[in-house]
């Protein structure tokens, strides 16, 4: 599958989800349809008290918590590439304060919309969603203090273009930090086009070192904060993949 | 959309600046308008208060 194929099979598959309200295998192979989404938040570093803030807004997608790794100041702009439900924007929207803005941008219409309802019905009036491409993002350059991704960029088709964007619309010794699926070993090409893998996060994963080097081409400075291997057996059906937690430096 | 978000948004294809409309709008924020590109010729519509910065091959 190529480019925009694959971001219309990821829309419709994320569309699904976010009608069902649940994770329905979004991120991950058939075993985690057996997990409720407060299980899975859970695993992969959500707290209660963190899960229970907006809880419309977990939808048990993620494969980290990238907010938990972070350091957010009062007034920061931060931006959420692939903000789904809008879980992330909302912690994030606490940290920022009144002072601060969080905008979240998916391409999935219903998330967005989720998200905007979510948004209205706790007050938070620092978020802002909008639709749109995280290869081609609607940001002016230079405007953003910290970005922020949870398990997204494995599914986008043109992953360069999308380290390449989040570079630009950073701000000099702006941060991104970083959770997302990246392969420990081959994939068969039947896996590589499966249109469930790639939905759940895993079809469209590069190698690990590909990821890294991926984002060094782009500008960054890279440091891994955590490699959660074990989720390949929780959720993935043993695939030879993890969960890689990184901080990026402009 | 809020309007302060102007500020920090630009066409997702050229980065250039975009030119706002507004059909309807209450205290808080713009429910209908539109975001044009002059250097693009591109409409981005604002529906619901979300604007829809997709690349025009994306949308519906």
């Amino acid at each position: 599958m190529k480019g925009n194929k694959i971001k219309e099979n990821v829309k419709e598959a994320y569309s699904k989800i976010a009608r069902n309200n649940n994770s329905g295998c979004g991120c991950g192979g058939s075993s985690c349809c057996v997990s409720s989404n407060q299980d899975i938040s859970k695993s992969i570093g959500y707290s209660g008290e963190e899960i229970n803030n907006v809880p419309e807004a977990n939808l048990g997608l993620g494969c980290g918590n990238p907010i938990a790794l972070s350091k957010i100041n009062e007034g920061d702009v931060i931006l959420d590439l692939g903000s789904g439900a809008g879980i992330d924007v909302f912690l994030a929207a606490k940290k920022v304060g009144k002072t601060g803005k969080v905008i979240g941008v998916d391409m999935t219409e219903e998330m967005i919309k989720k998200a905007t309802e979510n948004a209205q019905r706790y007050n938070y009036r620092n978020v802002e969603f909008r639709l749109g491409d995280i290869e081609n993002l609607p940001i002016e350059s230079n405007s953003v203090d910290i970005i922020i991704s949870n398990c997204v960029i494995n599914l986008a088709p043109n992953k360069d273009k999308v380290f390449l964007e989040a570079f630009r619309v950073l701000k000099d010794k702006g941060k991104m930090f970083v959770s997302d699926i990246v392969l420990l070993g081959e994939l068969s090409e039947e896996q590589r086009n499966d249109k469930d893998l790639i939905a759940g996060c895993v079809g469209g994963a590069l190698q690990i070192e590909d990821y890294l080097s991926i984002i060094e081409r782009a500008g960054f400075k890279v440091r891994i904060l955590g490699e959660d291997k074990d989720i390949s057996k929780r959720q993935y059906e043993g695939i030879p993949l993890e969960s890689l937690k990184i901080e990026a430096y402009k | 959309m809020k309007h302060e978000l102007m500020e920090i948004l630009c066409c997702p294809m050229c980065k250039g600046d975009l030119v706002l409309t507004v059909d309807e709008e209450d205290d808080k924020e713009i429910i209908k308008g539109s975001l044009f590109c002059g250097k693009c010729n591109e409409h981005y519509p604002i529906e619901d208060g979300i604007p829809n910065m997709l690349p025009p091959d994306l949308r519906e």
